[in-house]
Protein backbone atom coordinates (compact mmCIF):
# COMPACT_ATOMS: atom_id res chain seq x y z
CA UNK A 1 0.00 0.00 0.00
CA UNK A 2 1.31 3.06 -1.16
CA UNK A 3 0.12 6.41 -0.05
CA UNK A 4 0.05 9.02 -3.24
CA UNK A 5 -1.08 12.08 -1.69
CA UNK A 6 -3.73 14.26 0.10
CA UNK A 7 -6.12 16.08 -1.98
CA UNK A 8 -8.95 18.15 -1.29
CA UNK A 9 -9.08 16.74 2.10
CA UNK A 10 -9.00 13.25 0.96
CA UNK A 11 -6.01 10.65 1.66
CA UNK A 12 -5.36 8.45 -1.59
CA UNK A 13 -3.83 5.14 -1.46
CA UNK A 14 -2.70 2.62 -3.80
CA UNK A 15 -2.91 -0.93 -3.44
CA UNK A 16 -2.22 -4.02 -5.34
CA UNK A 17 -4.57 -6.79 -5.72
CA UNK A 18 -3.14 -8.87 -3.13
CA UNK A 19 -2.92 -6.02 -0.72
CA UNK A 20 -6.60 -4.90 -0.95
CA UNK A 21 -7.69 -8.55 -0.56
CA UNK A 22 -5.08 -8.12 2.71
CA UNK A 23 -6.92 -5.60 4.04
CA UNK A 24 -10.47 -7.25 3.76
CA UNK A 25 -9.38 -10.14 5.44
CA UNK A 26 -8.41 -7.92 8.38
CA UNK A 27 -11.15 -6.09 8.73
CA UNK A 28 -13.17 -9.27 8.55
CA UNK A 29 -11.30 -10.26 11.40
CA UNK A 30 -12.49 -7.38 13.43
CA UNK A 31 -13.63 -7.16 16.55
CA UNK A 32 -10.58 -9.59 18.02
CA UNK A 33 -10.12 -7.64 21.77
CA UNK A 34 -11.91 -9.68 24.01
CA UNK A 35 -15.10 -7.75 25.80
CA UNK A 36 -13.42 -8.02 29.55
CA UNK A 37 -10.43 -7.12 28.16
CA UNK A 38 -10.82 -2.81 28.77
CA UNK A 39 -11.02 -2.35 32.58
CA UNK A 40 -11.93 0.86 33.95
CA UNK A 41 -9.77 0.51 37.39
CA UNK A 42 -6.84 -1.63 37.94
CA UNK A 43 -8.13 -2.15 41.58
CA UNK A 44 -9.41 -5.49 40.35
CA UNK A 45 -13.28 -4.74 41.50
CA UNK A 46 -15.44 -7.84 40.25
CA UNK A 47 -17.06 -6.93 36.79
CA UNK A 48 -21.27 -6.88 37.75
CA UNK A 49 -20.30 -4.86 40.68
CA UNK A 50 -19.32 -1.47 39.23
CA UNK A 51 -21.97 0.21 37.64
CA UNK A 52 -19.40 2.45 35.72
CA UNK A 53 -17.53 -0.75 34.89
CA UNK A 54 -20.67 -1.83 33.17
CA UNK A 55 -21.15 1.46 31.37
CA UNK A 56 -17.95 1.47 29.68
CA UNK A 57 -18.58 -2.14 28.32
CA UNK A 58 -22.03 -1.11 26.90
CA UNK A 59 -20.48 1.46 25.37
CA UNK A 60 -17.41 -0.35 24.12
CA UNK A 61 -20.48 -3.04 22.50
CA UNK A 62 -22.36 -0.25 20.81
CA UNK A 63 -18.70 0.78 19.76
CA UNK A 64 -18.24 -2.72 18.14
CA UNK A 65 -21.93 -3.42 16.73
CA UNK A 66 -21.64 0.23 14.61
CA UNK A 67 -18.10 -0.83 13.34
CA UNK A 68 -19.33 -3.77 12.00
CA UNK A 69 -21.95 -1.48 10.48
CA UNK A 70 -19.08 0.79 9.05
CA UNK A 71 -16.81 -2.23 7.59
CA UNK A 72 -19.93 -3.94 5.70
CA UNK A 73 -19.98 -0.28 4.08
CA UNK A 74 -16.78 0.52 3.40
CA UNK A 75 -15.98 -3.04 1.80
CA UNK A 76 -19.04 -2.55 -0.44
CA UNK A 77 -18.23 1.28 -0.96
CA UNK A 78 -17.29 1.33 -4.80
CA UNK A 79 -16.40 4.99 -4.54
CA UNK A 80 -13.68 4.84 -1.76
CA UNK A 81 -12.12 1.46 -2.91
CA UNK A 82 -11.68 1.77 -6.84
CA UNK A 83 -10.21 -1.15 -9.05
CA UNK A 84 -7.78 -0.24 -11.59
CA UNK A 85 -5.70 -1.50 -14.28
CA UNK A 86 -2.72 -2.12 -11.50
CA UNK A 87 -4.85 -2.80 -8.51
CA UNK A 88 -6.88 -0.38 -6.71
CA UNK A 89 -6.92 3.35 -5.71
CA UNK A 90 -8.62 3.90 -1.67
CA UNK A 91 -9.78 7.12 -1.02
CA UNK A 92 -10.25 8.08 2.62
CA UNK A 93 -11.46 11.11 4.22
CA UNK A 94 -9.79 12.12 7.53
CA UNK A 95 -13.05 10.89 9.23
CA UNK A 96 -12.37 7.26 7.28
CA UNK A 97 -8.58 7.09 8.08
CA UNK A 98 -9.30 7.65 12.09
CA UNK A 99 -11.79 4.97 12.07
CA UNK A 100 -9.76 2.87 10.04
CA UNK A 101 -7.12 3.44 12.19
CA UNK A 102 -9.10 2.48 14.70
CA UNK A 103 -10.60 -1.02 13.47
CA UNK A 104 -7.13 -1.62 12.74
CA UNK A 105 -5.49 -1.52 15.93
CA UNK A 106 -8.41 -3.05 17.29
CA UNK A 107 -7.22 -6.40 15.23
CA UNK A 108 -3.68 -5.81 15.84
CA UNK A 109 -4.28 -5.64 19.58
CA UNK A 110 -6.86 -8.24 19.81
CA UNK A 111 -4.64 -10.80 18.39
CA UNK A 112 -1.84 -9.94 20.70
CA UNK A 113 -4.16 -10.14 23.78
CA UNK A 114 -5.44 -14.02 21.43
CA UNK A 115 -1.44 -15.17 21.86
CA UNK A 116 -1.01 -14.51 25.71
CA UNK A 117 -0.51 -10.66 25.92
CA UNK A 118 3.41 -11.65 25.36
CA UNK A 119 5.49 -8.87 27.19
CA UNK A 120 7.96 -9.04 23.87
CA UNK A 121 5.46 -8.87 21.72
CA UNK A 122 4.78 -11.28 18.52
CA UNK A 123 8.81 -11.93 17.98
CA UNK A 124 8.65 -13.82 21.68
CA UNK A 125 5.93 -16.22 20.55
CA UNK A 126 6.88 -19.71 19.09
CA UNK A 127 5.37 -20.19 15.81
CA UNK A 128 3.17 -23.08 15.66
CA UNK A 129 -0.63 -23.99 13.84
CA UNK A 130 -2.43 -22.08 17.17
CA UNK A 131 -0.42 -19.29 17.24
CA UNK A 132 0.37 -18.44 13.49
CA UNK A 133 -2.19 -17.15 12.60
CA UNK A 134 -2.83 -14.69 15.56
CA UNK A 135 1.03 -13.50 14.45
CA UNK A 136 -0.19 -13.09 11.13
CA UNK A 137 -3.12 -10.57 11.80
CA UNK A 138 -0.78 -8.81 14.44
CA UNK A 139 1.99 -8.30 11.52
CA UNK A 140 -0.64 -7.24 8.70
CA UNK A 141 -2.98 -5.31 10.57
CA UNK A 142 0.30 -3.26 11.78
CA UNK A 143 1.60 -2.98 8.17
CA UNK A 144 -1.32 -1.11 7.42
CA UNK A 145 -1.58 1.04 10.44
CA UNK A 146 2.04 2.40 9.80
CA UNK A 147 0.86 3.46 6.38
CA UNK A 148 -1.64 4.93 7.31
CA UNK A 149 0.45 6.98 9.87
CA UNK A 150 2.61 7.68 7.30
CA UNK A 151 -0.18 9.68 5.69
CA UNK A 152 -1.04 10.91 8.67
CA UNK A 153 2.36 12.37 9.54
CA UNK A 154 2.56 13.68 5.51
CA UNK A 155 -0.68 15.39 6.04
CA UNK A 156 -0.08 17.27 8.93
CA UNK A 157 3.41 18.75 7.26
CA UNK A 158 2.20 19.69 3.67
CA UNK B 1 5.57 -0.18 22.90
CA UNK B 2 6.03 -0.99 19.24
CA UNK B 3 8.47 1.09 17.80
CA UNK B 4 7.96 2.98 14.53
CA UNK B 5 10.31 5.90 15.17
CA UNK B 6 12.21 7.70 17.87
CA UNK B 7 10.85 11.28 18.23
CA UNK B 8 12.28 14.21 19.80
CA UNK B 9 11.61 14.72 23.20
CA UNK B 10 10.99 18.30 25.12
CA UNK B 11 10.25 19.03 28.77
CA UNK B 12 6.78 18.82 29.43
CA UNK B 13 6.52 22.38 31.46
CA UNK B 14 2.78 23.29 30.79
CA UNK B 15 2.05 20.00 31.98
CA UNK B 16 0.41 20.16 35.42
CA UNK B 17 -1.88 23.28 34.53
CA UNK B 18 -2.95 21.93 30.97
CA UNK B 19 -4.05 18.66 33.04
CA UNK B 20 -6.37 20.30 34.84
CA UNK B 21 -10.21 20.44 34.49
CA UNK B 22 -11.43 22.97 32.65
CA UNK B 23 -15.25 22.76 33.38
CA UNK B 24 -16.87 22.06 37.03
CA UNK B 25 -16.17 18.82 39.10
CA UNK B 26 -13.71 17.84 41.86
CA UNK B 27 -10.26 16.86 39.92
CA UNK B 28 -10.26 13.57 42.11
CA UNK B 29 -9.16 10.94 39.35
CA UNK B 30 -6.04 10.41 37.42
CA UNK B 31 -6.36 9.20 33.86
CA UNK B 32 -3.38 6.74 33.60
CA UNK B 33 -1.75 5.23 30.15
CA UNK B 34 -0.15 2.05 30.62
CA UNK B 35 2.48 0.64 28.39
CA UNK B 36 2.09 -2.50 26.00
CA UNK B 37 4.63 -3.90 23.66
CA UNK B 38 1.81 -3.81 20.94
CA UNK B 39 0.81 -0.13 20.04
CA UNK B 40 3.08 1.66 18.39
CA UNK B 41 4.87 4.74 19.33
CA UNK B 42 3.37 6.74 16.53
CA UNK B 43 0.01 5.70 16.93
CA UNK B 44 -0.38 6.45 20.87
CA UNK B 45 1.36 9.61 19.94
CA UNK B 46 -1.37 10.50 17.22
CA UNK B 47 -4.28 9.31 19.27
CA UNK B 48 -3.08 11.95 22.45
CA UNK B 49 -3.49 14.39 20.04
CA UNK B 50 -6.83 13.29 18.94
CA UNK B 51 -8.23 12.77 22.59
CA UNK B 52 -6.64 15.83 24.34
CA UNK B 53 -6.24 17.99 21.55
CA UNK B 54 -2.41 18.49 22.38
CA UNK B 55 0.39 19.73 20.09
CA UNK B 56 2.47 16.50 18.64
CA UNK B 57 5.60 17.58 20.91
CA UNK B 58 3.54 17.16 23.94
CA UNK B 59 1.61 14.31 23.13
CA UNK B 60 5.37 12.50 22.35
CA UNK B 61 6.21 13.41 25.60
CA UNK B 62 3.86 11.25 27.37
CA UNK B 63 3.89 8.36 24.85
CA UNK B 64 7.54 8.66 25.58
CA UNK B 65 6.49 8.89 29.55
CA UNK B 66 4.77 5.78 28.57
CA UNK B 67 7.29 3.94 27.07
CA UNK B 68 10.07 4.74 29.05
CA UNK B 69 8.90 4.62 32.77
CA UNK B 70 6.07 1.88 32.08
CA UNK B 71 2.61 4.47 32.93
CA UNK B 72 1.94 8.44 32.13
CA UNK B 73 -0.82 10.44 33.73
CA UNK B 74 -2.49 11.88 31.34
CA UNK B 75 -5.46 14.23 32.81
CA UNK B 76 -6.46 15.14 36.58
CA UNK B 77 -10.22 15.25 36.40
CA UNK B 78 -13.44 14.85 37.48
CA UNK B 79 -15.09 11.62 37.90
CA UNK B 80 -16.77 11.96 34.44
CA UNK B 81 -14.33 13.56 32.98
CA UNK B 82 -12.01 10.88 33.59
CA UNK B 83 -14.34 8.25 32.80
CA UNK B 84 -14.74 10.00 29.39
CA UNK B 85 -11.26 9.92 28.54
CA UNK B 86 -10.61 6.52 29.59
CA UNK B 87 -13.53 5.28 27.66
CA UNK B 88 -12.15 7.86 24.30
CA UNK B 89 -8.52 6.39 24.65
CA UNK B 90 -10.37 2.08 25.31
CA UNK B 91 -11.93 3.27 22.04
CA UNK B 92 -8.57 3.64 20.36
CA UNK B 93 -7.24 0.05 22.03
CA UNK B 94 -4.98 1.72 24.19
CA UNK B 95 -4.41 0.34 28.23
CA UNK B 96 -5.95 3.13 29.77
CA UNK B 97 -7.65 2.94 33.56
CA UNK B 98 -8.26 5.86 36.03
CA UNK B 99 -7.63 5.81 40.08
CA UNK B 100 -8.45 8.15 42.65
CA UNK B 101 -6.33 10.79 42.84
CA UNK B 102 -4.05 10.18 46.52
Amino acid sequence: MRFLGAQDGKFVFRLAKPEQQLLMAMLKLYPCIPPAHHQLTKSGKPRGDDPNQRLLDEALFEQRQENKKLIQAFVNDSERIVETEKGFRMILSATDLEWLLQVLNDVRVGNWVLLGSPEDGAPGVDVNEKTAPHIWALEVSGHFQIRLLEALRAGQTT
Amino acid sequence: MAETAEPQVIPDIEREEETRPKSGGEPGFLVIVWNDPVNFMDYVTHVFQVVFGWARKKAEFHMMQVHNQGKSVVARESMEKAEHYVHQLQKYSLHATMERDA
